[in-house]
Protein backbone atom coordinates (compact mmCIF):
# COMPACT_ATOMS: atom_id res chain seq x y z
CA UNK A 1 0.00 0.00 0.00
CA UNK A 2 1.12 3.37 -0.61
CA UNK A 3 2.96 4.64 2.52
CA UNK A 4 0.99 8.23 2.04
CA UNK A 5 -2.10 6.63 2.02
CA UNK A 6 -1.37 4.15 5.07
CA UNK A 7 -0.69 7.32 7.24
CA UNK A 8 -3.95 9.05 5.84
CA UNK A 9 -5.94 6.16 7.46
CA UNK A 10 -4.23 6.22 10.92
CA UNK A 11 -4.38 9.59 10.81
CA UNK A 12 -7.89 9.59 10.52
CA UNK A 13 -8.61 7.54 12.54
CA UNK A 14 -7.06 9.25 15.07
CA UNK A 15 -9.60 11.71 14.74
CA UNK A 16 -11.91 10.77 17.29
CA UNK A 17 -14.66 10.03 14.42
CA UNK A 18 -15.03 6.16 13.58
CA UNK A 19 -13.54 5.70 10.17
CA UNK A 20 -13.37 2.57 7.96
CA UNK A 21 -12.20 1.60 4.67
CA UNK A 22 -14.39 1.08 1.98
CA UNK A 23 -17.52 1.70 3.48
CA UNK A 24 -19.69 0.39 6.49
CA UNK A 25 -21.41 -2.77 6.65
CA UNK A 26 -23.34 -1.23 9.29
CA UNK A 27 -23.12 1.92 9.83
CA UNK A 28 -22.61 3.48 13.01
CA UNK A 29 -24.48 6.44 14.33
CA UNK A 30 -23.74 10.24 13.94
CA UNK A 31 -20.42 11.27 12.51
CA UNK A 32 -18.32 8.89 10.92
CA UNK A 33 -15.81 9.05 8.07
CA UNK A 34 -15.09 6.20 4.95
CA UNK A 35 -11.78 6.39 3.13
CA UNK A 36 -10.54 3.91 0.17
CA UNK A 37 -8.29 3.50 -2.79
CA UNK A 38 -10.35 4.03 -5.37
CA UNK A 39 -8.30 3.55 -8.83
CA UNK A 40 -4.45 4.28 -10.84
CA UNK A 41 -5.23 8.01 -11.86
CA UNK A 42 -1.77 8.03 -13.88
CA UNK A 43 1.82 6.46 -14.26
CA UNK A 44 5.18 7.02 -15.07
CA UNK A 45 6.22 4.55 -17.53
CA UNK A 46 9.84 4.29 -19.10
CA UNK A 47 11.77 0.58 -20.28
CA UNK A 48 8.82 -1.36 -20.11
CA UNK A 49 8.10 -0.97 -16.75
CA UNK A 50 6.25 1.63 -14.61
CA UNK A 51 8.48 3.98 -12.62
CA UNK A 52 5.75 5.52 -10.21
CA UNK A 53 1.96 4.96 -9.91
CA UNK A 54 -0.51 7.74 -8.97
CA UNK A 55 -3.74 6.08 -7.08
CA UNK A 56 -6.67 8.11 -6.78
CA UNK A 57 -8.18 8.28 -3.26
CA UNK A 58 -11.15 9.43 -1.56
CA UNK A 59 -12.80 10.33 2.07
CA UNK A 60 -16.34 11.12 2.92
CA UNK A 61 -17.67 12.26 6.05
CA UNK A 62 -20.75 12.45 7.10
CA UNK A 63 -22.74 13.95 9.86
CA UNK A 64 -26.22 14.66 11.08
CA UNK A 65 -26.17 18.49 12.80
CA UNK A 66 -25.19 21.28 9.87
CA UNK A 67 -23.65 22.86 13.17
CA UNK A 68 -20.91 20.02 12.87
CA UNK A 69 -19.69 20.76 9.55
CA UNK A 70 -17.10 23.05 10.76
CA UNK A 71 -15.78 20.91 12.80
CA UNK A 72 -15.41 17.87 10.89
CA UNK A 73 -14.61 19.89 7.75
CA UNK A 74 -11.52 21.35 9.74
CA UNK A 75 -10.59 18.06 10.93
CA UNK A 76 -10.62 15.69 7.96
CA UNK A 77 -8.93 18.66 6.07
CA UNK A 78 -5.93 19.50 8.41
CA UNK A 79 -5.43 15.48 8.13
CA UNK A 80 -5.30 15.43 4.21
CA UNK A 81 -2.75 19.02 4.46
CA UNK A 82 -0.62 17.00 6.57
CA UNK A 83 -0.23 13.76 4.61
CA UNK A 84 -1.31 14.84 1.20
CA UNK A 85 0.06 18.02 1.14
CA UNK A 86 -2.12 20.09 -1.80
CA UNK A 87 -3.11 17.09 -3.97
CA UNK A 88 -6.35 16.81 -2.30
CA UNK A 89 -9.74 18.49 -2.89
CA UNK A 90 -12.62 18.92 -2.07
CA UNK A 91 -14.85 17.39 -4.22
CA UNK A 92 -18.78 18.10 -3.27
CA UNK A 93 -20.80 18.66 -0.27
CA UNK A 94 -24.60 16.80 -0.08
CA UNK A 95 -27.84 16.60 1.99
CA UNK A 96 -29.52 13.09 1.57
CA UNK A 97 -32.89 13.77 2.30
CA UNK A 98 -34.12 10.25 3.42
CA UNK A 99 -31.55 10.02 5.87
CA UNK A 100 -31.25 13.34 7.12
CA UNK A 101 -27.28 12.93 6.31
CA UNK A 102 -24.69 15.86 5.34
CA UNK A 103 -22.24 13.96 3.33
CA UNK A 104 -18.70 16.03 2.45
CA UNK A 105 -16.73 14.49 -0.41
CA UNK A 106 -13.03 15.21 -0.85
CA UNK A 107 -10.94 13.57 -3.25
CA UNK A 108 -6.91 12.91 -3.78
CA UNK A 109 -4.06 11.67 -5.22
CA UNK A 110 -1.18 9.60 -3.43
CA UNK A 111 1.79 8.24 -5.18
CA UNK A 112 3.23 4.77 -4.28
CA UNK A 113 3.13 1.08 -4.83
CA UNK A 114 -0.13 -1.11 -4.06
CA UNK A 115 2.62 -3.92 -3.26
CA UNK A 116 4.76 -3.89 -0.14
CA UNK A 117 8.09 -3.31 -1.52
CA UNK A 118 10.14 -6.53 -1.85
CA UNK A 119 12.82 -7.33 1.29
CA UNK A 120 15.70 -5.68 0.53
CA UNK A 121 18.44 -8.04 -0.05
CA UNK A 122 21.26 -8.03 2.36
CA UNK A 123 24.77 -7.61 0.54
CA UNK A 124 26.66 -10.56 0.79
CA UNK A 125 30.14 -10.78 -0.45
CA UNK A 126 31.44 -13.92 -1.35
CA UNK A 127 32.80 -15.67 0.62
CA UNK A 128 36.68 -16.22 -0.28
CA UNK A 129 37.57 -19.44 -0.84
CA UNK A 130 41.29 -19.61 0.58
CA UNK A 131 43.57 -22.37 -1.22
CA UNK A 132 45.27 -24.14 1.22
CA UNK A 133 48.66 -22.60 0.38
CA UNK A 134 51.30 -24.70 1.44
CA UNK B 1 27.45 44.31 -54.53
CA UNK B 2 23.95 43.30 -54.10
CA UNK B 3 21.82 40.00 -53.62
CA UNK B 4 18.55 39.04 -55.92
CA UNK B 5 16.61 36.79 -53.59
CA UNK B 6 13.42 35.16 -55.14
CA UNK B 7 10.80 33.34 -53.49
CA UNK B 8 8.13 32.05 -55.22
CA UNK B 9 4.78 30.89 -53.61
CA UNK B 10 4.46 32.68 -50.81
CA UNK B 11 0.90 33.75 -52.25
CA UNK B 12 -0.49 30.17 -52.39
CA UNK B 13 0.90 30.00 -48.66
CA UNK B 14 -0.70 32.95 -47.38
CA UNK B 15 -4.20 32.31 -49.16
CA UNK B 16 -3.88 28.98 -47.68
CA UNK B 17 -3.03 29.81 -44.11
CA UNK B 18 -6.14 32.48 -44.50
CA UNK B 19 -8.14 29.91 -45.45
CA UNK B 20 -7.75 27.72 -42.62
CA UNK B 21 -7.56 31.04 -40.11
CA UNK B 22 -11.32 31.04 -41.49
CA UNK B 23 -12.06 27.68 -40.71
CA UNK B 24 -10.24 27.11 -37.14
CA UNK B 25 -13.54 26.98 -35.44
CA UNK B 26 -15.00 24.59 -37.57
CA UNK B 27 -11.36 21.91 -37.80
CA UNK B 28 -12.08 22.71 -33.49
CA UNK B 29 -15.45 21.60 -33.69
CA UNK B 30 -15.04 18.83 -36.16
CA UNK B 31 -12.35 17.40 -33.27
CA UNK B 32 -13.88 18.09 -30.60
CA UNK B 33 -17.24 15.81 -31.60
CA UNK B 34 -15.30 12.86 -32.33
CA UNK B 35 -13.28 13.71 -28.66
CA UNK B 36 -16.95 14.17 -26.85
CA UNK B 37 -17.82 10.49 -28.36
CA UNK B 38 -14.89 8.97 -26.88
CA UNK B 39 -15.46 9.93 -23.39
CA UNK B 40 -19.00 9.29 -23.72
CA UNK B 41 -18.71 5.98 -24.85
CA UNK B 42 -15.91 5.49 -21.83
CA UNK B 43 -18.73 6.84 -19.00
CA UNK B 44 -20.44 3.87 -21.00
CA UNK B 45 -17.84 1.30 -20.78
CA UNK B 46 -17.27 2.00 -17.34
CA UNK B 47 -21.41 2.40 -16.39
CA UNK B 48 -20.88 -1.44 -17.14
CA UNK B 49 -18.44 -2.16 -14.66
CA UNK B 50 -20.38 -1.16 -11.52
CA UNK B 51 -21.19 -4.12 -9.02
CA UNK B 52 -24.85 -4.17 -8.46
CA UNK B 53 -27.18 -6.15 -6.53
CA UNK B 54 -30.35 -7.96 -6.43
CA UNK B 55 -32.69 -7.46 -3.85
CA UNK B 56 -35.49 -6.55 -2.25
CA UNK B 57 -35.74 -2.92 -0.73
CA UNK B 58 -38.26 -3.90 1.76
CA UNK B 59 -36.91 -6.61 3.58
CA UNK B 60 -33.11 -4.32 3.27
CA UNK B 61 -32.32 -3.75 7.41
CA UNK B 62 -32.03 -0.12 8.22
CA UNK B 63 -28.37 1.00 8.82
CA UNK B 64 -26.57 -1.62 6.33
CA UNK B 65 -24.71 -0.09 3.43
CA UNK B 66 -26.00 -1.88 -0.04
CA UNK B 67 -24.18 -1.82 -3.12
CA UNK B 68 -26.46 -0.16 -6.21
CA UNK B 69 -29.80 -1.90 -7.09
CA UNK B 70 -29.72 -3.57 -10.79
CA UNK B 71 -32.59 -0.82 -11.44
CA UNK B 72 -29.90 1.77 -10.69
CA UNK B 73 -27.28 0.44 -12.38
CA UNK B 74 -29.85 0.13 -15.71
CA UNK B 75 -30.45 3.66 -15.09
CA UNK B 76 -26.65 4.71 -15.93
CA UNK B 77 -26.26 2.22 -18.69
CA UNK B 78 -28.95 2.36 -20.19
CA UNK B 79 -29.82 6.43 -20.01
CA UNK B 80 -28.36 7.90 -22.78
CA UNK B 81 -24.84 10.06 -21.71
CA UNK B 82 -25.27 13.10 -24.33
CA UNK B 83 -23.37 15.84 -25.47
CA UNK B 84 -24.20 19.53 -24.41
CA UNK B 85 -24.76 22.16 -27.40
CA UNK B 86 -21.10 23.52 -28.80
CA UNK B 87 -20.12 26.76 -27.25
CA UNK B 88 -18.13 28.54 -29.98
CA UNK B 89 -16.06 31.32 -28.83
CA UNK B 90 -13.55 32.88 -31.48
CA UNK B 91 -11.18 29.65 -32.52
CA UNK B 92 -11.96 27.67 -28.95
CA UNK B 93 -15.08 25.32 -28.94
CA UNK B 94 -16.75 24.07 -25.35
CA UNK B 95 -18.59 21.32 -24.39
CA UNK B 96 -19.68 19.08 -21.82
CA UNK B 97 -20.59 15.36 -21.91
CA UNK B 98 -22.99 13.87 -18.98
CA UNK B 99 -25.83 13.07 -17.54
CA UNK B 100 -27.86 16.55 -17.24
CA UNK B 101 -30.55 16.08 -19.90
CA UNK B 102 -30.80 12.19 -19.87
CA UNK B 103 -34.21 12.27 -18.29
CA UNK B 104 -36.04 9.84 -15.37
CA UNK B 105 -35.61 6.09 -14.85
CA UNK B 106 -38.51 3.92 -12.79
CA UNK B 107 -36.76 3.17 -8.89
CA UNK B 108 -39.26 1.50 -6.72
CA UNK B 109 -42.03 2.56 -9.04
CA UNK B 110 -40.97 6.03 -8.85
CA UNK B 111 -39.49 8.34 -11.30
CA UNK B 112 -35.87 9.22 -10.63
CA UNK B 113 -33.40 11.71 -12.36
CA UNK B 114 -30.76 9.62 -13.83
CA UNK B 115 -28.34 12.43 -12.67
CA UNK B 116 -29.10 11.83 -9.19
CA UNK B 117 -28.88 8.61 -9.92
CA UNK B 118 -25.13 8.37 -11.82
CA UNK B 119 -24.05 10.80 -8.73
CA UNK B 120 -25.02 8.46 -5.63
CA UNK B 121 -23.17 5.86 -7.34
CA UNK B 122 -19.90 7.84 -8.21
CA UNK B 123 -20.15 9.63 -4.77
CA UNK B 124 -21.45 7.00 -2.78
CA UNK B 125 -24.31 7.59 0.07
CA UNK B 126 -24.50 6.38 3.48
CA UNK B 127 -26.39 3.86 2.45
CA UNK B 128 -24.79 3.35 -0.92
CA UNK B 129 -21.26 2.41 -1.43
CA UNK B 130 -19.09 3.92 -2.98
CA UNK B 131 -18.11 3.40 -7.05
CA UNK B 132 -16.83 6.60 -8.70
CA UNK B 133 -16.96 5.19 -12.14
CA UNK B 134 -17.70 8.91 -13.70
CA UNK B 135 -14.40 10.19 -12.19
CA UNK B 136 -12.64 7.15 -13.28
CA UNK B 137 -14.17 7.22 -17.11
CA UNK B 138 -12.98 11.06 -16.86
CA UNK B 139 -9.42 10.05 -16.18
CA UNK B 140 -9.17 7.20 -18.33
CA UNK B 141 -10.73 8.48 -21.08
CA UNK B 142 -8.69 12.05 -21.23
CA UNK B 143 -6.63 10.69 -23.46
CA UNK B 144 -8.37 8.86 -25.49
CA UNK B 145 -10.42 11.97 -26.13
CA UNK B 146 -7.46 13.86 -26.76
CA UNK B 147 -5.38 11.60 -29.26
CA UNK B 148 -8.96 11.59 -31.12
CA UNK B 149 -9.73 15.36 -31.25
CA UNK B 150 -5.69 15.71 -32.64
CA UNK B 151 -6.24 12.83 -35.18
CA UNK B 152 -9.43 14.39 -36.55
CA UNK B 153 -7.79 17.88 -36.24
CA UNK B 154 -5.14 16.97 -38.32
CA UNK B 155 -6.93 15.04 -40.90
CA UNK B 156 -9.78 18.04 -41.44
CA UNK B 157 -6.70 20.39 -41.79
CA UNK B 158 -4.97 17.88 -44.26
CA UNK B 159 -8.69 18.54 -46.01
CA UNK B 160 -8.56 21.95 -46.08
CA UNK B 161 -4.89 22.04 -47.55
CA UNK B 162 -6.04 19.87 -50.55
CA UNK B 163 -9.07 21.49 -50.85
CA UNK B 164 -6.82 25.23 -51.57
CA UNK B 165 -4.64 23.36 -54.09
CA UNK B 166 -1.22 23.59 -51.53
Amino acid sequence: MPTEYTTLVSALADTGYPCAEYGWKTRPDGTYLVVGLDYEAGRLEGDGAKADRAFSVSVDAFFRKIADRAAVAGKVESVLASCLGDSWELNSIQYEQETGLFHIEWTGEVCGTITAPPEPVPDTEPEATEDGDA
Amino acid sequence: MGYTMKTEGLDDLSKMLNQLGEQAGKVAAVGLYDGAGVMADEIKRQAKSIKADKFHYAVFPPNVTRNPSVEEKEAVTKASAGIAKFDKNGGAVETSVGYSNSGYWNIRGKMKPVPLIANSINSGTSFMKRQPFFRKAVTKGTPKATNAIVRTAEAKIEEIINQSGG
